[in-house]
């Protein structure tokens, strides 16, 4: 902030950056204040017994355990995609590439629609496997593949940019070195890729705690099952249960705001306007 | 992103590295807690999934299951739990077609239950043979307002008139909404003059669709709506009214925010229970059953007329005082059932002739 105000002068910037909160401040700021006023209206005694159901306690596990795990098999494969595209030529990498990047394109609902179609019980996968004892939808599993589906360009996003700067140079040498193709990737890319690496796998655990849309058509909303802490969020506040939807909804708010704070932190300074160094 | 995104990180030393790797290794065990081996996990009990339209919820998850697990108890020393979800009826139905492994469902709406039979979830016409046609408990549609009836509101034609407000449940994904509309149609219908009925039936319909400000996709999503301050009047089930009041001022809060009105004519809605065998084990089948039969005690009925649902046994009625009287009740039967409601009322007049004329 100091550094910005420094140039123009500080009576010029009063103005924009008053106007900016004027924006700003219903827009964003007090609706994420009114979850925490409405959260802890009933005192704080009301919002920890409402924190403690077992219910709300279940839903906010179960969410985040889908986020490390969805977060833990894309930060492998999102960055294995992204080597591959970065690093191969074939025929055919125009469209993977695309492709790749449609999940951010595609409304969540008709993700969800999509993996019902292909995995439910009347879909086109999901009827061949059924009798095998595997259906995935409105299981855990569901819920997991939807993640993986919903959040998959995200590492990609991180990681491919750096690979694709990284110049050939340093991986020539460590060949010429001797090193092997494994060698090169974990003591020569992969330390350049971290700062990638670190944002892409925060930005898709953080993404995919809150996601919604997927997570409702492939869950089936059973509480204490398939019910994450959004789709409790929705549930209670459907049956009027502000309160108790409101407890959850501080408690994730908080989360993602301390995700995001952590990111910012980490990659503050190398990413974006990052000149730092 | 980081366009140069190198090894910043390694700058941040031991010490932060380390605090990040706590706070995140803290928060993996907090999310894997339940599942981890070696906590003594107790052998899971009997599960019965029941899948309910939105009203049901309180009713069952705090009385009437409770009460199931107990007598079941008592009987084969077995221990029972739950799994639940609510939600509008169409909604539910629509679940049910996709997959969802509900054990039983209780639906709003008889044709929700045949459409099932059509998608081959159930046989066709199961339900018909439980108690009382499959019907568990009833309730009749009412109208809340704002305390003190300001827009002096007391019948469904009432909301024709200019300057009023509706809040109205979404007929595509509400069973609810399905009784409302029979409701506002039958209501006029069966006092028109003979042979005027569909056309006193149609003026009721059009006048409170066109005052329509918020359709929520549930019964109690539309209460929630409501509750929020939206609308001048809802039409919806007695129950969630009479029930909602007994929340509030169990709560403690301030007065009620509304005020129920009674229409001289309305509709006593039924709901259907289904049984889906197909998702239940042969082992599984004699609890599901039992519960099945339990809705239809002495004990879960008693239950059900506490929780604001009326009994399909009308000397069990008495016991909540709660109950206003309605001077001219009917069933969908006296139109025909519901097949022949869907077709005329739901898609002929409402869908064929209402809405294309609101968008105008």
């Amino acid at each position: 902030m100091a550094k910005t105000t420094k140039a123009p002068g500080a009576g010029s910037a009063a103005l924009p950056v008053g106007l900016l909160l004027a924006v700003l401040v219903p827009l964003l700021l007090m609706p994420l204040a009114a979850v925490f006023v409405f959260a802890f209206r009933g005192g704080f005694k009301d919002f920890l017994s409402a924190l403690t159901a077992e219910d709300a306690q279940f839903a906010l596990r179960f969410s985040l355990l889908i986020a490390f795990l969805t977060a833990a098999v894309n930060a492998v494969l999102g960055t294995f995609a992204a080597y591959v595209l970065a690093k191969y030529r074939f025929p055919g990498k125009k469209p993977l590439t695309i492709a790749v990047n449609l999940p951010v394109a595609i409304p969540t609902v008709v993700v969800g629609t999509s993996l019902l179609l292909l995995w439910g019980p009347i879909g086109l996968l999901g009827k061949a496997l059924a009798p095998l004892g595997f259906s995935p939808m409105f299981a855990p599993a569901g819920v997991l593949l939807a993640h993986l589906f919903v959040t998959f360009p995200y590492m990609l996003g991180a990681v491919k940019p750096l690979l694709d700067e990284l110049e050939v140079t340093y991986e020539e040498a460590a060949y010429t070195l001797g090193a092997g193709k494994w060698q090169t990737f974990r003591y020569v890319i992969l330390p350049a890729l971290r700062g990638g690496l670190f944002s892409g796998t925060l930005l898709t655990f953080a993404h995919s705690l809150g996601e919604f849309g997927a997570t409702v058509m492939v869950s089936g909303n059973l509480r204490l099952r398939t019910q994450t802490a959004p789709l409790f969020i929705f549930a209670q506040f459907e049956a009027g249960n502000v309160e108790k939807a409101n407890a959850v909804a501080a408690v994730l708010a908080a989360l993602s705001f301390a995700i995001f704070f952590f990111l910012l932190r980490w990659s503050g300074p190398t990413g974006g306007r990052g000149q730092g160094h | 992103m980081g366009r140069l995104g190198s090894s910043s990180a390694t700058r941040s030393g031991w010490p932060r590295s380390l605090l990040a790797l706590l706070v995140w290794g803290a928060l993996l065990l907090y999310a894997v807690w339940p599942w981890l081996p070696g906590r003594g996990r107790r052998t899971r009990p009997r599960t019965i999934i029941v899948y309910g339209f939105s009203i049901l919820g309180d009713a069952l998850d705090h009385s009437v299951l409770p009460a199931f697990a107990r007598h079941w108890r008592a009987e084969t020393g077995e221990r029972v739990e739950f799994v639940t979800s609510f939600a509008g009826s169409g909604t539910v139905t629509n679940q049910l077609i996709m997959g969802v492994p509900a054990h039983l469902a209780l639906l709003s709406l008889e044709l929700d239950a045949q459409r099932l039979a059509t998608a081959g979830v159930i046989p066709p016409g199961s339900w018909k043979s439980l108690p009382f046609g499959g019907v568990v408990n009833r309730t009749p549609f009412i109208l809340l307002v704002r305390p003190g009836n300001p827009k002096g509101i007391h019948d469904f034609a009432d909301l024709g008139r200019p300057g009023v407000q509706v809040v109205h449940p979404d007929p595509l994904t509400s069973g609810g909404a399905n009784w409302a509309l029979l409701a506002e149609y039958g209501g006029a219908a069966r006092h028109a003059a003979p042979g005027r009925e569909r056309e006193a039936g149609t003026a009721v319909l059009r006048g409170v669709w066109k005052h329509v400000v918020a359709q929520a996709a549930s019964a109690r999503a539309a209460r929630t709506q409501f509750e929020n301050g939206f609308g001048d009047a809802l039409v919806t089930y007695e129950q969630d009214a009479v029930h909602g009041n007994e929340d509030e001022a169990k709560k403690k809060k301030s007065a009620p925010k509304w005020e129920i009105v009674y229409p001289p004519s309305t509709v006593l809605s039924e709901h259907t229970l289904v049984i889906l065998d197909k998702n239940a084990t042969p082992e599984e089948r004699p609890a599901v059953h039992a519960l099945a039969a339990f809705l239809w005690s002495d004990e879960a009925q008693k239950l059900f007329v506490a929780n604001g649902f009326r009994s399909v046994r009308e000397e069990l009625n008495g016991a909540n005082p709660a109950f206003g009287h309605i001077v001219d009740p009917f069933l969908v039967a006296d139109f025909g059932g519901w097949t022949r409601v869907k077709k005329d009322v739901v898609d002929g007049i409402w869908k064929g002739e209402i809405l294309p004329g609101l968008g105008k």
